[in-house]
């Protein structure tokens, strides 16, 4: 190996080390910021309680049995009180595919942990709201 | 004259050991040396028999695909095959060329994760990461696609789920090229490496006959030269393979024809990646427009007539079948029993670890592309 193809070796890894110095990583600064996820991601569901009949579709259809309609809640009487236990939920998408009035839908928040057992599962009030917006809370950037 | 057993010590391969996530082997050794290899299944096992019986034709396929996550698309097949059979469901043309397309897609991610694995079971840690980028393409294809990286979710008796989109095809075609680019490179470091060669030329090494009468199929008695291919002996109806045009992958190595030892079945391999590319990229401009799911397969599947079918799919790792029961107007099968094709590679290990070093073990049972959850359903 002679002198001059050792400095030019020396010279193309500095060329790299520079390169990757000014280029953004390739990670992300998770809980700050995440990256994009596609329109069919199967996420947390949100329950649109206007649309919703009660017909348990989605309580028949769901093979993990993650899904309970409350018929006896008062609070709800007209419309649909549903708990969904996401210790249990797969995220097949078999109760979005099953809803024919459009009350059930997927969201892009795939991110879901909770302290207790408990908190995953997800009340009638839960389960109508987004805790948080995917897209705005995502997108600050901090690099 | 002493007996060498008397001082053999039997070690316990796994269940903890890292490479051994959800099996056993209980190895005799003397010295160095392998003299006895007892391959033990069962630590995997999650009854998904019997799950499925207790789950109505739609749901069942999601049991399937949990088998085998890497190949989910193709795993899910026989179910879906055998409730098509039973229930006489007819598949529109533009379902089956998708659902081919998708099943080379699922076999390519499944063996770029086996080829990283296997190289970094033999030390060469480098090269794990170089082709589990290149799957990463994939598997934003697949989300694009599905919604979900590994659980897709995507056949269903009457059809596919989802409907191609341009975004999609564009991520696939994507992944595809970055495979041609990057896959001959680093075939050509793996294949030439002085260490990968001493690792494993010569190891593990069966003839044809032997393999055929163990039961093993797919690449890696295909690596023996036996064209032995579902998609080309027995294609499916539900399936176009045969709207494209390729030859079964075989590879025939000149130093002992009709026998395979751990660094042909890893050539093996990557033909059977080549394979797969070539009838992706002449399937994808034949897809005709049209309906993606029969509409008539959505009462259909509610209630099956009595019957019995059989569903099978030429796999990354080998043939996978299922058979599958009904009894008159039923919501859940009477019975379901899936055929992987790794039990068979699994325990011929019986037959080929002994006489080899401790070290080789791990070689010879990565060589054969395990994966437990075909061995412990």
């Amino acid at each position: 190996m002679g002198f001059f193809s050792t400095l030019g070796d020396i010279f193309r890894i500095l060329r790299h080390v520079f390169r990757q110095i000014f280029k953004r990583p390739f990670t992300y600064f998770y809980p700050f910021e995440d990256r994009e996820y596609p329109e069919r991601t199967r996420g947390r569901h949100i329950h649109v309680r206007e649309n919703c009949t009660a017909c348990k579709q989605c309580v028949r259809v769901c093979p993990v049995v993650a899904i309970r309609i409350d018929v006896m809640d008062q609070k709800y009487n007209k419309d649909a009180a549903l708990y969904f236990d996401y210790t249990r939920c797969i995220f097949c998408g078999l109760c979005v595919q099953a809803c024919r009035f459009n009350a059930l839908y997927h969201t892009k928040v795939v991110d879901i942990s909770a302290e207790n057992r408990e908190d995953l599962i997800y009340g009638p009030d839960e389960i109508t709201t987004l805790d948080r917006e995917p897209l705005e809370w995502r997108g600050r950037r901090f690099r | 004259m002493k007996d060498v057993l008397e001082e053999a010590t039997e070690i316990w391969f796994g269940p903890q050991h890292v490479s051994a996530h959800g099996w056993a082997a209980k190895l005799t050794l003397v010295g160095d040396y392998i003299v006895e290899c007892d391959p033990n299944a069962g630590y995997f096992h999650r009854s998904a028999e019997k799950c499925l019986e207790f789950r109505d034709f739609r749901q069942g396929a999601l049991i399937m695909e949990r088998l085998c996550m890497l190949e989910a698309f193709l795993a899910e097949y026989p179910y879906v095959s055998a409730v098509e059979k039973i229930a006489g469901i007819d598949v529109p043309d533009r379902a089956k060329i998708m659902r081919t397309i998708m099943m080379e897609a699922s076999r390519i991610h499944s063996l770029q994760f086996w080829w990283g694995q296997f190289a970094a079971e033999l030390g060469l840690f480098t090269m794990l990461l170089w082709p589990w980028v290149d799957r990463e393409f994939f598997l934003d294809a697949f989300e694009e696609l599905t919604g979900s990286r590994h659980a897709v979710s995507y056949n269903t008796p009457g059809g596919v789920k989802y409907d191609f989109t341009d975004k999609f095809l564009s991520k696939l075609d994507r992944a595809i090229q970055r495979l041609e680019e990057r896959m001959p490179k680093f075939r050509d470091m793996l294949l030439r490496s002085p260490t990968f060669k001493v690792r494993t030329k010569g190891i593990g090494r069966f003839d044809a006959n032997q393999g055929l009468r163990w039961g093993i199929s797919g690449p890696n008695i295909r690596a023996c030269g036996v064209p032995m291919d579902l998609r080309k002996d027995s294609p499916d109806e539900n399936l176009t393979y045969d709207m494209a045009d390729w030859e079964v992958p075989t590879y025939t190595n000149e130093d002992h024809p009709g026998e395979s030892d751990a660094y042909d079945r890893m050539v093996q391999r990557f033909l059977e990646i080549e394979t797969s590319v070539d009838i992706i990229r002449q399937l994808l401009p034949q897809v005709p427009e049209g309906e993606i799911y029969e509409r008539k397969a959505r009462g259909k599947v509610n209630r099956l007539p009595e019957g019995e079918a059989y569903g099978r799919v030429e796999g990354t790792r080998g043939v996978t079948s299922l058979y599958l029961r009904t009894m008159d107007k039923a919501q859940t099968p009477y019975r379901a029993k899936i055929r992987g094709p790794c039990f068979n590679s699994y325990y011929s290990l019986k037959h080929l670890v002994p006489g080899n070093k401790f070290a080789d073990f791990i070689v010879i049972f990565g060589s054969l592309d395990p994966y437990p959850g075909w061995w412990d359903r």
